[in-house]
């Protein structure tokens, strides 16, 4: 059943279009804290509505967990548009709205009707956000890219694992659809910075973001390193600092870190004064990140005695920053997690009650709420376009 | 006056190291005033990290600073003198934000929480980013970027196919914090410019990273199971690896995500004929058969350079790319077009290459407004012009050490 939105935010009205994770993600994080956010779909349906993780590993279009994390909170429709009646329906809808997300790549905006200037010049109020690859200008705006093009482009898989000693292995994309998730996370506090602007000015305005930038804004002090030393930093090589690894405990993994001398010093107390600590190797925390095989290998019989949750608490009790390899098993029974409340439940039709990341930032007063499941796949056409715009039920049928 | 989205708003800012900073970046950016409190005392250990310019270290001349601190200002406070507390306090008074990524309870105990500051400015909008949270059986646990990552579950799906949790290059839990605190505030503020009511926000570094972990999460939830590291293989799109590219550790990443563009790389590859090979002539069958697809392709890329296989590719409407290093991102024609590098003049480095505003806005252009601040150097202008203090006064609560 859906909740009705008391959020002050209700009052801002979103189209969404576009494939897949980035425009999605970003749309529902202001979904989220109450703005309406409307979901266009092409007839085939979302990408996303392929991926899964499904119920069971059971391929189902309305069934899918990522399409259901990106789009609770949004109503669907359904216009192709790259047909004019489609085009149109999008017309009626960006005449309310006060922003448009998208993801269309920039050589495909003129033929889905989605050429940021052109809008902007249309609708003076709207706020028109494009995510893509390479940004809209540029001599690879052009340029086709996926998740893994964008931590590629960006320069984040040259620098991962980090302290490989792997040459022959390649660079390595972090688990997820990251580069998307920041595409959309960047198109969400931008478009509710130009939104607020517009408060003073009545104007709208285009937003033009690059995963590629928003990545190459988040290589650490890698970029610096070639600029200010004209240092190459890679995957490949050692730590600087130690001890700083991942080792194996009695029941799985652990991420050992104490890269300060008080933090060092407490760990060598909890691990009972062992003599060899004393030793010069190990002195300061850069000669232990030197030496760093040699202190995992002294270190591993005293952590493969604990449990990793039980040496997670003890280590923090002595304000050693060690955290465990959490598996998602781990995460779901997380006594911290459970007592913050922080997984949402939602009980989305066809699969019933799951739940999924709640409230990424806790606040005070801002309402974050799931009130609405994910959509079927144009759920809302006939609410949106007919009841609410108006539009004859033939010209809707005919944008599909 | 610019014409900036935040023009007008103040950030009193006590944040230090990256994910605080990188969320006080996007404010600077998007045009607020962003104050930060720094003391000599406790420096900011971005300060005295390498690299540094021409090697010679010192706390103005370190990049990981310059680059997360443009377009800020930054005051000289010694937070343990409550001296100092009482001048922060008054500056709340002229500020809309404060921000921190202390561990939990430390404003409070400083006299800078939250049920004070909103005695002195009702409509206060405040952040604290910690590691953990405010509340809860691990609050106050000691949080750093990879430890949150782990905890996240992020390294336990990530790693190569067949291989143990790995790493994943960056302290990425740490900007991503930064991003969803800089989307809070500016929530905040747009409540506040609609109902005029401020708040506090209580970020956890764990929580905003497992925002970004439904893919594993989903997939326990829905179908029972862990996620399986796989490299850099995607569970439904086949090809999409980094391939070996000629030269010393060159690599190009390949990803096809349709029929159409997996037939277009057998072509490019000189290779029609694979399209229809039984092992590979569907997306499933790809991925059954994907260590034979990955070596017969990596024979094709191992001779040739990264950027020409990119150009035959890309011509041909197939995703290819390099691994870009820092100097390919520093000399990248593309992103020197589009202005991304800045190059402003700092007052003891000076010109210095740095990455800029990841967005463009056509109506309120961002631009990177100022190099990085030299530690303390706004001390004076600011305690003057948003408290009346003279000239005097600052030099004698430097000397007495409250400024410091």
């Amino acid at each position: 059943m859906d909740k009705p939105n008391k959020s002050p935010f209700a009052a801002i009205k979103i189209v969404e279009c576009g494939e897949g994770i980035s425009a999605a993600f970003g749309a529902k994080m202001l979904a989220d804290i109450g703005a309406e956010v409307i979901k266009i779909e092409s007839p085939e349906g979302d990408v996303c509505r392929q991926r899964g993780p499904f119920p069971g590993d059971k391929p189902d279009p309305e069934k899918s967990g990522i399409f259901v994390y990106l789009n609770s909170n949004k109503r669907g429709v359904v216009a192709d548009l790259k047909k004019p009646e489609g085009q149109e329906l999008l017309g009626k809808l960006l005449g309310s709205a006060d922003i448009l997300i998208h993801n269309v790549a920039p050589d495909q905006r003129a033929a889905h009707g989605l050429d940021s200037a052109a809008l902007t010049a249309k609708y003076p109020k709207l706020i028109v956000t494009s995510i893509s690859m390479f940004g809209e200008t540029g001599p690879y705006s052009h340029y086709k890219g996926y998740e893994l093009t964008a931590a590629n482009a960006g320069g984040w898989t040259n620098l991962s694992p980090g302290a490989s000693p792997f040459p022959d292995l390649p660079p390595l994309k972090c688990f997820g659809s990251q580069c998307d998730f920041q595409g959309g996370a960047h198109a969400a506090f931008t478009s509710m910075a130009a939104w607020l602007h517009r408060l003073k000015t009545g104007k709208g305005q285009a937003i033009d973001i690059s995963e590629q930038e928003v990545i190459a804004a988040m290589l650490e002090m890698n970029l610096v390193h070639y600029t200010y030393a004209g240092r190459e930093a890679s995957r490949l090589g050692q730590r600087l600092l130690g001890p700083w690894f991942i080792a194996d405990t009695a029941d799985g993994k652990i991420f050992c870190l104490a890269v300060e001398e008080e933090q060092w010093k407490r760990l060598v107390e909890l691990m009972g004064n062992p003599e060899w600590a004393n030793d010069e190797l190990f002195k300061d925390r850069l000669s232990r990140g030197a030496n760093m095989d040699a202190l995992k290998a002294l270190m591993s019989d005293w952590i493969s005695g604990w449990k990793t949750q039980d040496l997670y608490q003890a280590a923090q009790k002595a304000r050693v920053p060690f955290a465990p390899i959490n598996t998602m098993k781990d995460l779901y029974e997380n006594p911290h997690l459970q007592e913050r409340g922080f997984f949402a439940e939602l009980d989305q039709p066809g699969i019933g009650k799951i739940k999924l990341p709640g409230m990424p930032s806790r606040y005070g007063a801002t309402k974050w709420e799931l009130r609405r499941p994910a959509p079927r796949l144009g759920q809302h056409s006939e609410e949106v376009f007919c009841n609410e715009l108006g539009i004859a039920k033939d010209r809707v049928n005919a944008a599909r | 006056m610019a014409n900036l989205p935040l023009d007008g708003v103040r950030v009193l800012d006590f944040t230090w190291a990256w994910a605080g900073p990188f969320c006080n970046l996007q404010l600077a950016y998007l045009g607020a005033e962003v104050i930060r409190v720094e003391s000599t005392l406790r420096p900011c250990v971005t300060r005295f990290l390498p690299p540094f310019a021409d090697g010679v270290a010192g706390p103005n001349r370190a990049g990981y600073f310059n680059q997360y601190n443009q377009a800020k200002k930054s005051i000289l406070m010694n937070l343990a003198k409550p001296e100092a507390i009482e001048i922060a306090t008054e500056l709340v008074k002229h500020c809309d934000v404060v921000t921190d990524n202390f561990a939990a309870g430390v404003m409070d105990k400083l006299g800078l929480g939250y049920d004070k500051l909103r005695r002195v400015k009702p409509d206060i909008i405040q952040i604290s980013m910690s590691g953990y949270g405010q509340t809860g059986p691990f609050k106050g646990f000691v949080g750093y970027g990879p430890p949150a990552s782990a905890a996240s579950g992020m390294f336990f799906g990530s790693g190569y196919r067949g291989g143990d949790p790995a790493e994943i290059g960056i302290s990425y839990a740490d900007p991503n914090a930064g991003v969803f605190g800089a989307f809070a505030i500016i929530t905040a503020l747009a409540q506040r410019a609609l109902t005029g009511e401020g708040q506090y926000i209580d970020q956890s570094q764990f929580e905003t990273a497992l925002a970004l972990m439904p893919e594993g999460l989903l997939m326990k939830e829905l179908a029972g199971r862990e996620p399986v590291r796989d490299g850099n293989h995607d569970f439904v799109m086949s090809p999409c690896e980094c391939y070996r590219a000629a030269g010393e550790d060159r690599w190009v990443s390949i990803a096809c995500g349709t029929e159409e563009e997996w037939q277009s790389l057998c072509k490019v590859m000189g290779k029609p004929e694979l399209a229809a090979d039984a092992r590979f002539k569907t997306m499933s069958l790809r991925k059954q058969n994907e260590v034979a697809l990955d070596e017969i392709i990596t024979v094709w890329t191992s001779s040739q350079d990264r950027w020409d296989v990119t150009k035959k590719l890309q011509a041909a409407g197939v995703a290819a790319f390099p691994s870009m290093t820092a100097k390919d991102l520093a000399e990248d024609p593309h992103l020197n077009e589009r202005g991304y590098l800045v190059q402003l003049e700092h007052p003891e480095v000076g010109k210095r290459k740095h990455a800029g505003v990841p967005w463009k806005m056509s109506g309120t252009p961002c631009n990177v407004r100022a190099a990085a601040p030299v530690r303390g150097g706004d001390t004076e202008t600011v305690l003057k012009s948003l408290l009346g203090y003279s000239s005097d006064r600052v030099e004698q609560l430097m000397k007495t050490g409250i400024l410091a």
